[in-house]
This record gives C-alpha cells, sequence and structure tokens, in this order.
C-alpha cells in the first residue's frame, strides 16, 4: 500500500465568482476581482461593508430532490460545502446516490472517505431573535429565565444542528453515501490543506480508494464581520472602491477582505481512477504543518510557522525548494501578516523565488475554505500550465518580495506549493506535481 | 516494514469527578456520579436543570504560569492542566533537546462559550418590524464586544494554548467530530506517529457546552435527560427507564509516542494502542443507522488495523449515552460485530452513567478508563442498572466495578451527525 500514488480527479469551488471551477478560474486569469458590497444583509453601518460574496446561491440546486427537505437545517456554511461536494463529484465522474438522485454508487461507499474544514459557524441572529423576542423582562432586556421556560419552544427543534461543523461533512456524506472514515477539521484557514494532507494517507494505507476532501466557511454575518473588524485584520478603507480592496502583498495592501466559499476536491488512488479512465489534475505527492507556540495570543500576528510546514512538505515530496516552480501563497492582505508571510517564504526558498500568486484580490479571504479554493488554483495552474494573476497587484510592498503579477504568466510548470495559515497559530502547506500520463 | 508500535506515557485529566487521573479512577471504583444542578450558569427554569460540572477548578493550582492564558476559555484552561498532567508523567521535561518540531498536537477540542445570553439581549434589542436591525445591533454589539472572548470560541484556540504552554511547533490539528472527536484525535495521531510524522504526540480533547446555547440546544434536540428531582442518578444507559444523555465538561489529554522512542528514553509505558477505525453513517443527520451498520464498520475497521479478532477482545468501553437510541443501536452494532451469542460479547459498560457527556472530550476520558481498567484488571460499572431493557440485553458490568482479566479493549465513540471511531488498546508489555 505504501506505493499508492494520490491523484486529484475532481474540484468543486464556489466563490464569488459563483458555484464551479470555470467562472473561477476565469476570474482569476483575468485579474478581475468579485468583491463587492454585501448583500447578505444591510452592512451600511459596519466598518467593511464590502465582500467577495457568492452571488444569487440556493443550495436547492445541488443537493438531489429526495433531500432538499433538509437544507433549511443548513446554515450557509454547510450550503456552500453541500454544493462544492455535488461540483466536485460531477466534475470527477463518480457517480454517487447524490449525483444521481438515491442512484447505483459507482465506487464501494465504504471505500469513499470524507474530511472537510470548517470554522465556527455563526448563530443566524434573525432566527434567534425571533425566538427571544418573547422572552424579556419589563426594560425589554433578554430574561434566561423566560427563555428557560418558555422562549426555547420557539426553536426548531433541530436549532443546533445547523451549528455544529461537524455537518458540512456529515450532509455530504449522507448526500453522496459516504461511508469511509470521515472526519471535520477546525483550523481556521489551515483547515483545508490539513484536511488534504490527512487524507492522503487514508489512500496510501488502504483504508478509501477516495476521498472528499477540503474545506468551506462563510463568515458573512454580523457578528463574524465585527469579530475581523475587533482584530483589527480588515480592510476598511475600500467601501467605495471593493474591486480594489483585496491587495495582497501589494504596496497598498490594508487589510483583509472577507469572502465565503471553499473548495473540495476528489482525492483517488492513482490506479483506480486510471482504471475507471478518469482525467487527472494533479498529483498530491507533499504536506507538511506546524505551528506558532506565540500565536495563543490572537493580537499576536502570525503565519502559524508555515516555513516549518513548508520545508517538512517538500521533504515529504523528496524534492528542494529549488524544484517548486509556483508558490500559491496566503496573502491575507494584512500588513504585518502579508510581511511575516513573505519572510516565511524567504526562509524557504531563499533568493530563487518561484513565481507565485494569491487569490484573495479577486475573491476576498475565505477561512476554512480559503485553503481548498488555494489549492483548486494550484491544481490548475498545473494543469493548464499557466501562473495565474494576483488581481490588484501593482508593486511589492516593503518586505513582501515573492515574484508575484498583474498578468498571467505561461510557464512549465512541475511542482506548485500551497500554504495556510490562521490566527491561532497553526498553518500547513501541500505539494502538487504536474501530473503526465 | 512492519507497523511501528504506539504507546501512552503520559495521561492527564479534568473532569467532573476528579481534577486528575487517580482521584477521577478512585470515583468510577467508588460508583460515584459528578451530576448536580447547574451552577455555572442560569439554568433554573429549562427543561433540564443539571448537568456534569467540573467543581471548584482553578487554573493556578494546577500549572505555574497560569496568567498567561487568563483568556483562555473554560475548557481551555481544563485542557492545560490535563496535558501538563500527562507531559510530567511521560517524563518529557527529562529529554535533553527534545525537537519541538517534531512534537505533535492532535486534539479534538470544541468550540467556546457562546456568549448566549449577550447575544440574545443585543439581539432582541435590535428587533425592529419583524426582523434585526443589523445597523442598531452593530452600533449595540460594537460597545460591548471583547476581543478575547469572541476569537477564544474558535475551536482551534485549544491547540494554540497547548502549544504556548509547551512551546511546540509541530504539526497542530484540532477536529470537531461532535461527541467522536476526542476518539478521533486520539486515532489519527496514533496514525502520525505511526507514519514518523512526529516523535510524540499531545492528544485529547477539551469541551464544556455547559451553558445557555448547549442546553438550549441539545434539550430542544429532547436528548437530554429530564430527571430534575433525582438527577445524581438521571444518567442511565442501557437501563429501561433512560431518559436521555447528562450534559458534561472536562478535558484529557495523552502523550503518545513510538514504543522504541519510549524505550529508549526509559519512559514508563501505561498501555499500547493497537488500532483505529473509522467511518459515516451517511444516514441522517438527527438519527443513527438503526442498523447500527456504521457503528459496526468502525470497530471493524479498528478490529483490521489491531490485527486483531473479536475474541481476543475482553472488554468494551461503551459510548453509551441513555439516549433509547443510542444504547439500542450501539447493542445491536456490538451484536453484528461480536455475534448474538452472548458468551461472544466481552464485558461492556458506560462510564457516562458517572462522568456525564463531556461531548468532544468524552472519548478521551474514556480511554484513560480504559488504559486503568487494563492496569487494575478491574473493569468500570455502569451504574443506575435497575430495570433491564429487552433492547439492551448485554452485560453492562451493572453497579458496581468488576474483577476480570483483562489484556485488550475496545473504546467506541459515535458522534452526531453520524461520524463513528473505535480505538483498541492493550496492556503494556
Amino acid at each position: 500500500m505504501a506505493d499508492r500514488r494520490v491523484v486529484i480527479t475532481g474540484i468543486g469551488v464556489v466563490t464569488a465568482a459563483g458555484v464551479g471551477i470555470e467562472p473561477f478560474w476565469q476570474l482569476l486569469c483575468c485579474s478581475q476581482s468579485a468583491v463587492r458590497p454585501l448583500s447578505l444583509f444591510d452592512a451600511s453601518k459596519y466598518p467593511s461593508s464590502i465582500a467577495g460574496e457568492v452571488p444569487d446561491f440556493s443550495a436547492r440546486n445541488f443537493v438531489p430532490k429526495s433531500y432538499r427537505k433538509s437544507v433549511k437545517v443548513m446554515a450557509r456554511d454547510i450550503e456552500l460545502a453541500v454544493a462544492a461536494a455535488d461540483q466536485a463529484f460531477r466534475d470527477s465522474g463518480l457517480i454517487t446516490r447524490g449525483t444521481e438522485d438515491l442512484g447505483e454508487m459507482s465506487i464501494d461507499s465504504t471505500r469513499l472517505g470524507c474530511n472537510i474544514g470548517a470554522g465556527l459557524i455563526s448563530c443566524e441572529l434573525d432566527e434567534l431573535g425571533n425566538a427571544a423576542r418573547t422572552s424579556v423582562d419589563e426594560n425589554g432586556r433578554f430574561d434566561i429565565h423566560k427563555w428557560g421556560a418558555e422562549g426555547i419552544n420557539n426553536l426548531n427543534p433541530l436549532w443546533l444542528l445547523k451549528y455544529l461543523p461537524n455537518m458540512l461533512s456529515c450532509h455530504v456524506t449522507i448526500i453522496h453515501g459516504t461511508m469511509g472514515p470521515s472526519n471535520c477539521i477546525t483550523c481556521g484557514d489551515a483547515s483545508a490543506h490539513l484536511a488534504v494532507g490527512e487524507s492522503i494517507h487514508y489512500i496510501t494505507e488502504g483504508t478509501a480508494d477516495a476521498v472528499i476532501a477540503g474545506g468551506a466557511e462563510s463568515k458573512l454575518d454580523p457578528l463574524s464581520v465585527l469579530r475581523q473588524a475587533l482584530i483589527k485584520r480588515l480592510c476598511v478603507s475600500h467601501n467605495d472602491s471593493p474591486t480594489e480592496a483585496g491587495r495582497p502583498f501589494d504596496v497598498s495592501h490594508d487589510g483583509l477582505v472577507m469572502g465565503e466559499g471553499g473548495g473540495l476536491f476528489i482525492l483517488e488512488d492513482l490506479e483506480y481512477a486510471q482504471a475507471r479512465g478518469a482525467r487527472i489534475y494533479a498529483e498530491v505527492v507533499g504536506f507538511g504543518a506546524a505551528c506558532d507556540p506565540a500565536a495563543y495570543d490572537v493580537k499576536t500576528p502570525t503565519v502559524g510557522s508555515i516555513d516549518i510546514a513548508a520545508k517538512k512538505a517538500l521533504n515529504y515530496a523528496g524534492i528542494d525548494a529549488d524544484a517548486v516552480d509556483l508558490l500559491i501563497a496566503h496573502g491575507t492582505g494584512v500588513p504585518a501578516e502579508d510581511k511575516l508571510e513573505a519572510q516565511a517564504w524567504k526562509t524557504v526558498f531563499g533568493d530563487r523565488q518561484p513565481a507565485a500568486a494569491a487569490i484573495t484580490g479577486a475573491i476576498g479571504t475565505l477561512f476554512a475554505g480559503a485553503g481548498g479554493v488555494e489549492l483548486a488554483t494550484a491544481a490548475m495552474a498545473l494543469h493548464t500550465q499557466t501562473v495565474p494573476p494576483t488581481a490588484n497587484f501593482t508593486a511589492a510592498a516593503d518586505g513582501c518580495d515573492l515574484d508575484l503579477s498583474g498578468q498571467p504568466r505561461q510557464a512549465d510548470l512541475t511542482y506548485a506549493l500551497s500554504g495556510a495559515f490562521t490566527v491561532g497559530g497553526q498553518s500547513a502547506a501541500c505539494v502538487l506535481k504536474r501530473y503526465e500520463a | 516494514m512492519s507497523k511501528r508500535r504506539i504507546v501512552i506515557t503520559g495521561m492527564g485529566t479534568v473532569n467532573p469527578l476528579g481534577h486528575n487521573v487517580e482521584q477521577t479512577w478512585e470515583a468510577l471504583l467508588a460508583c460515584k456520579s459528578g451530576i448536580s444542578p447547574i451552577e455555572i450558569f442560569e439554568a433554573s427554569t429549562f427543561p433540564t436543570t443539571f448537568a456534569a460540572q467540573v467543581k471548584s477548578f482553578d487554573l493556578a493550582d494546577h500549572i505555574a504560569d497560569a496568567d498567561r492564558h487568563v483568556h483562555a476559555g473554560r475548557h481551555a484552561k481544563f485542557a492545560l492542566s490535563a496535558a501538563h498532567q500527562a507531559w510530567q508523567q511521560a517524563g518529557l521535561d527529562s529529554i535533553q533537546d527534545l525537537d519541538r518540531s517534531r512534537v505533535g498536537i492532535y486534539l479534538g477540542c470544541g468550540e467556546g462559550r457562546l456568549l448566549f445570553e449577550k447575544l440574545s439581549d443585543l439581539v432582541v434589542r435590535s428587533w425592529d418590524d419583524g426582523q434585526m436591525n443589523a445597523s442598531r445591533w452593530c452600533e449595540l454589539a460594537w460597545e460591548t464586544m471583547d476581543l478575547y472572548e469572541e476569537f477564544e470560541q474558535e475551536s482551534n484556540m485549544v491547540a494554540a494554548h497547548l502549544a504556548a504552554a509547551f512551546n511546540l511547533c509541530g504539526p497542530a490539528f484540532n477536529v470537531l467530530t461532535a461527541c467522536a472527536a476526542s476518539t478521533q484525535a486520539i486515532g489519527e495521531a496514533t496514525g502520525q506517529v505511526r507514519r514518523g510524522e512526529v516523535d510524540i504526540a499531545m492528544t485529547g480533547g477539551a469541551h464544556s457546552m455547559i451553558h445557555a446555547s448547549g442546553l438550549t440546544g441539545f434539550n430542544r434536540l429532547t436528548a437530554l435527560s429530564q430527571r430534575n428531582d433525582e438527577c445524581a442518578s438521571a444518567s442511565r444507559p442501557f437501563d429501561m427507564t433512560r431518559d436521555g444523555f447528562v450534559l458534561g465538561e472536562g478535558a484529557s489529554v495523552l502523550m503518545i509516542e513510538e514504543y522504541e522512542h519510549a524505550k529508549a528514553r526509559g519512559a514508563v509505558i501505561l498501555a499500547e494502542i493497537l488500532g483505529y477505525g473509522a467511518s459515516a453513517d451517511a444516514f441522517r443527520i438527527t438519527d443513527q443507522d438503526p442498523d447500527g451498520f456504521g457503528a459496526a464498520q468502525s470497530m471493524r475497521a479498528a478490529l483490521a488495523d489491531a490485527g486483531i479478532t473479536t475474541d481476543q477482545i475482553d472488554y468494551v468501553s461503551a459510548h453509551g449515552t441513555g439516549t433509547q437510541q443510542n444504547d439500542q443501536v450501539e447493542t445491536l452494532a456490538i451484536k453484528a460485530v461480536f455475534g448474538d451469542d452472548p458468551a461472544k460479547v466481552p464485558p461492556m459498560s458506560s462510564v457516562k452513567s458517572m462522568l456525564g457527556h463531556l461531548i468532544a472530550a468524552a472519548g478521551a476520558t474514556e480511554l484513560i478508563t480504559c488504559v486503568l481498567a487494563l492496569r487494575d484488571q478491574i473493569l468500570p460499572p455502569t451504574i443506575n442498572q435497575e430495570t433491564p431493557d429487552p433492547d439492551c440485553d448485554l452485560d453492562y458490568v451493572p453497579n458496581e466495578p468488576r474483577k476480570a482479566q483483562a489484556n485488550i479493549v475496545m473504546s467506541n465513540s459515535m458522534g452526531f451527525g453520524g461520524q463513528n471511531n473505535t480505538l483498541i488498546i492493550t496492556k503494556a508489555s
């Protein structure tokens, strides 16, 4: 089993560009931004009122008819994951009971795993308020006694299940009939890389032949937007020019732009994929993870010791840093984080910087969904032999000497490295390799 | 290459029955209940008014630099104590030049406390014509939000605090597969050590859902016991009169490492991890697969990973929550794996009858009781067994601990949403 190789045979992304890999890749390669005024709630009074919001989205279009009733117990994070999963399975050509409503699976369901990174899902405030508004005292303040005795009964009995982070995985396992190992990693922006890194071992160690893995999240709600403002990571200077707000590593970077969505992959044993004639985007050949012990204080800017994670991933892949042709950086656009991240890449690559790109200019930061779309970008770059541009990049910020460009570049790409890190200090990196039949 | 052997060299816990391993074990063997009326928030009018709470815990009594973690959530503080206990027992301070990039963290920790009362108050004060006025809410919230209280809710923060406490920079994972999380964490951590990605892993879980949001959510699901008048005996797994689980809280942390690594440094080996299995029910988010297929599949995967057969299992630590459905399905799943002949099914007990359900922290805490069962050759009981349920007809080690010859034991966890995990461990040799 040790010789089993893992390849990507399906990609499903949901981003501000829409549902599916094509609109995203097109947006990215045109160096455009899909960041726009927030429409999910009235954000006009919020420090930031813009976001990479998924447009015109209805999860009902991505679940089989027999499962549509369940959409009402899905928080938006779950809806986005379910849509990404639908896209990934369809893209891979595997038939599940989700892609063909209650149909015959084309793969042994007990040999199909699931590993979807998720974040802290925010409680929907309208839903809570609707239940809580009668539980008030004479001064109009919330009264916990009235709530416990009566108000609580106004909530949907399944209320809690909307907000458990493992429900991204659970709904996907139920819809598509995956019965192998199922996990839910909750390490912020590093979650999807960690999920992919863990899932490759399900395949190399033989507990699964294929795994759906990645991450998804939506923090486009009042509470989460204020949290990002509170920690002073948020870009608050471009509310009138949203498409110019996301500027990773750029000389005028001014903070994080919130996005939502995610990316899920079908990871598959190479021989299994070959036997069914699957299209192969890229091979996953390396994984590493690390953490920053100073990050327990969330006020301390961190990139999660991503240089250590990257070196471990290169070591796993058995290649030198010099062999890396493309770097997909995380690029939150927060000046202190961009600088630390660029320093970390300098530690890894020395003076020979590979061609680099970051996707946050185009779609914002997707938190637990970020890594999924970043890895999709790396896979598409290898598949199409294109270095995608970094939207809004004009000139490097001081200390951010990455080889970025505002224009797409054709190149001979064999190895791509993608890494991500999170508030709280975890990081992870994956190495992808061009697949040649 | 044969599989590298993985051993447990340190354990620590903070839970409703004790602030360390020995205190907890003593209480379990004395059949004590950790359940009492809820004191940590105002719950007197809820359908359920009791829980299994950690009592009189002050982190400063447990670690030297507690001030550094002053912002940490309640469950993170439990985890800091548990991790120090485990680290100390493993004797890791005595290692010269410990490579801290090769010590991994793999936890199954829950989210921190949602500030439910505050959030609800802000929402009702912003209520305007059938919906929340988001602008008004923003103005009110901005005045009252505290950075640390908000960010410590993210479930990766426990790992962040443990990394700080032991100055670790290796791989750090947190998984939150509901009630199965810490069993899954230990299983996946075992894989990392086996593969040589890390030399040592700090693994386990922490959780507290004893707050207004957690109680609201589980009460609405009608998952909790409502035996308010006799709460100490409310957790009744497998008994006919069971009416739901009892919410608990706590943390348990284990240090695991490769056998030769542990031996070479003269560490005391507490137990060996033989196998791990994971599966998904893929059934419904609200219900377990009534046939127990997913749970059985997880046990079979663990048996295969351990390379052993069912007749070698001497004891099973049940998930045993005390809900009607769980205990029935779990009994069926056990029979599916071990066979219908009662003689072929090993004794199985649920320490949740005494500890309550520690949610994400449950599996790690239960695995510690398995290690102690192997050490002392004694099985912890399921208490409150009074009225047999014909659908739960196995030997649940009723009401008192039992001397037994136990060489290999299995521990099961099953999460809301259908994620199942199984660990198999054996005596230190």
